[in-house]
């Protein structure tokens, strides 16, 4: 069963083309453009991996990261940070609040997918390692 | 005996109870006796009544008084030995008369008197008669006596002088008749009477005592002198004028000091002179002092209103500064965070039209939706460029801004120069080959470690050396890495067209671009080189530049080295 990602970003196109991206590289994505839908999806249908664009209307990216990280039935999913690197601490300030990693926009296309395959492949939990 | 008689009889009627009079007695025998063994001197006998202050005998048994201090100053002068008779008034003037008293003394002189006794010349006293009253009478004239008690001594001068007034001027007053003047005095302030008639003298002397104040009402003036048997001592009574007459002229003899002493009226209680100026010397330091210090006390407070007030408007003045302060600070931070903000939401909007620009071209020239024809790809490439252009210029744009803005935040860390050199060098190879450049690497330095940021000091690198092949059309582009003492100097050499020397220092403002003619080959914002000097500078070094027309450019890259780490 191929992997499933969850895409948090409320810009279609962006999300357009990372879910093109992605689903060419062998993988399943859902999306949510709200954090509140976000959360939602990924308690029901507990992906692989999110990816959270940080810059989201109403509630920010941090603070879904951080409710993500308190709830117990998805605090262990992978997160890896959209952000455009603007300002000073955006970096520490996504890490802090919960991702794993991050990704700088504009995105390059030639290596996205790949990027993502190796955090897959990073921060896999270990009840999914198919050698046991 | 003589003496005796007197003794018994004078002292009886003329001394007030507990007088010692047989000390008196005994002493006055033994003088007696005494100038009759030493029979050629001659004494000179001095009749003594009570009379105080002008001739009395004192508590101790002494003669004394004014008239007394005169004779006996005379009687030194003159060597004669006196010998003292006190008695009564009457008794006295009996012995006068009959020759047993040399010398009597406070004489009043009348025409009776003259027949009987002897005067000198020159009175040793005026005296007068004085009604003395109670403290709360005021006696003006002799009418005022009207309806009043007056005391007097019986049988006396005072006694019949003024039942002629009185009767004299019709007033109506009654006399209380007592025996001694004494007892005058004491029946005003018993108040058994409302006047007391008696010499001045004796009542100046008592009258405070009686409480009782002088009335104006003075009569019977006299002149009192030293009084003799007739026919007998006209040699003492000249001998008493003559000295009588040196002393009334000479202030400083018996007579003047002698009255002073025993006049009270003159001898008003005073302080002696010392004691006034020692007294107002110290009222006036003591006002002086005080007035000092209360000068200084107001000085001390105005003073210190004048601190306090100052100081209120200081503090008012610093809350004042600090309120604008505060504002100032406040409207900065408020700057600040509107430039961040700005420079975010810039960033954002800028970046994510770019996002699906490059992203959707990228997906394109992949392939991934399908073929595409020679055409289509060489057109999407041209896409693709632009817009890789685009954001590198937007990056250049949102760095000097937040440089500007003081946003920039530098990642320090500890970064393997030959490592670095090594990775900037492949990232341009391609581009160097492309115009079939010499791309060379100089390492003179080993093991170096530099404390930068080192995703910012690629990107100098970078812009360096992509300008140095850029302006090179042919021969080589070399790295280089040196050290002098604690500086490393990392060099980008080219053999390229060079840079006029005019226009070196504008090189590196912002916008600048020189002017060769070749624009349109050698695009850009001409940000590069003015973010790449500043973020250096950030790091703690700078960028120079050496250059020469057509045979190429040298930029310098000096960083300071605080510590050399090497590599185990």
């Amino acid at each position: 069963m191929s992997k499933l990602v969850l895409i948090i970003e409320d810009n279609r196109e962006n999300y357009y083309l990372m879910r093109y991206l992605l689903e060419h590289h062998g993988l399943r994505v859902i999306g949510a453009d709200s954090g509140w839908m976000g959360i939602e999806m990924a308690i029901y249908n507990k992906p692989d991996i999110i990816l959270l664009d940080i810059q989201l209307p109403e509630m920010d990216g941090y603070s879904v990261a951080r409710r993500i990280r308190s709830n117990p039935e998805i605090k262990d999913i992978p997160i890896v940070a959209v952000t455009s690197y603007a300002m000073m601490g955006d970096k520490e300030h996504a890490l802090a609040a919960g991702a794993n990693a991050y990704i700088e926009k504009p995105i390059n296309p030639d290596s996205f997918a790949d990027e993502i395959l190796e955090y897959l492949e990073d921060f896999r939990s270990d009840d999914e390692d198919p050698v046991r | 005996m003589r003496i005796s008689a007197v003794n018994t009889k004078g002292f009886a009627s003329a001394q007030r109870a507990g007088f010692p009079f047989r000390q008196v007695f005994s002493v006055l025998v033994l003088l007696f006796a005494f100038s009759l063994l030493s029979a050629k001197d001659h004494i000179i006998r001095v009749g003594i009544y009570h009379n105080p202050p002008k001739v009395f005998v004192d508590e101790h048994g002494n003669p004394a008084g004014i008239f007394v201090d005169i004779i006996e100053e005379i009687a030194r002068s003159e060597g004669w030995s006196l010998g003292w008779y006190p008695g009564s008034w009457e008794e006295n003037l009996r012995l006068l008369s009959s020759g047993e008293l040399d010398l009597m003394p406070d004489v009043a002189f009348n025409e009776e008197r003259a027949e009987l006794y002897d005067f000198h010349q020159s009175p040793v006293l005026v005296s007068w008669s004085q009604l003395f009253s109670r403290k709360d009478l005021r006696i003006r004239t002799y009418t005022d006596l009207d309806g009043l008690v007056i005391a007097v001594l019986k049988n006396s001068v005072q006694e019949s002088i003024l039942e002629e007034v009185v009767s004299g001027l019709g007033i109506n007053s009654r006399f209380l008749r007592l025996d001694s003047f004494d007892e005058v005095l004491d029946s005003v302030e018993d108040k058994d009477a409302d006047l007391a008639a008696t010499s001045v003298f004796f009542g100046r002397m008592n009258a405070k005592e009686h409480r009782l104040v002088e009335s104006p009402l003075i009569f019977n003036p006299s002149n009192l002198y030293f009084a003799s048997p007739k026919g007998k001592n006209q040699d003492l009574l000249s001998a008493i004028d003559r000295h009588l007459e040196l002393m009334k002229s000479d202030s400083e003899s018996v007579y003047f000091s002698s009255l002073q002493h025993w006049t009270p009226e003159a001898r008003r209680w005073e302080l002696p002179t010392w004691i006034l100026i020692s007294i107002i010397l110290l009222g006036m330091t003591l006002a002086i002092t005080i007035a000092g210090s209360i000068i200084l006390r107001r000085q001390v407070l105005l003073r210190t209103n004048e601190l306090r007030q100052t100081n209120q408007e200081m503090e008012l003045r610093i809350e004042d500064r600090t309120e604008e302060l505060g504002f100032a600070l406040r409207q900065a931070q408020v700057a600040d965070m509107l430039k961040s903000a700005f420079l975010a939401t810039m960033s954002h909007e800028l970046r994510t039209p770019l996002n699906s620009i490059i992203g959707f071209t990228g997906i394109l020239l992949q392939k991934l939706p399908g073929e595409i024809n020679p055409e289509q790809e060489k057109m999407l490439k041209i896409i693709q460029t632009s817009s890789r252009h685009l954001l590198s210029l937007i990056n250049d744009v949102l760095d000097i801004s937040k440089i500007e803005a003081g946003q920039l935040e530098l990642r320090l860390s500890d970064v393997n120069l030959q490592a670095t050199l090594e990775k900037v060098i492949g990232l341009v190879s391609l581009q160097a080959e492309e115009k079939e450049l010499d791309l060379k690497l100089e390492m003179m330095t080993r093991n170096v470690f530099i404390k930068v940021d080192q995703r910012r000091f690629e990107q100098v690198l970078l812009n360096l050396l992509s300008n140095a092949i850029k302006f090179t059309d042919k021969g080589s582009v070399t790295l280089i890495s040196e050290k002098k003492e604690n500086t490393l100097r990392i060099t980008v050499k080219d053999s390229g067209i060079g840079i006029p020397e005019d226009k070196l220092d504008a090189l590196f403002m912002p916008f600048q671009q020189i002017d060769t003619g070749l624009n349109r080959k050698y695009e850009g914002t001409g940000l590069g080189l003015s973010i790449s000097q500043k973020l250096i500078r950030l790091m703690g070094g700078d960028i120079t530049l050496e250059s020469k027309i057509n045979q190429g450019s040298s930029f310098h890259i000096c960083l300071p080295l605080d510590q050399e780490k090497h590599d185990e």
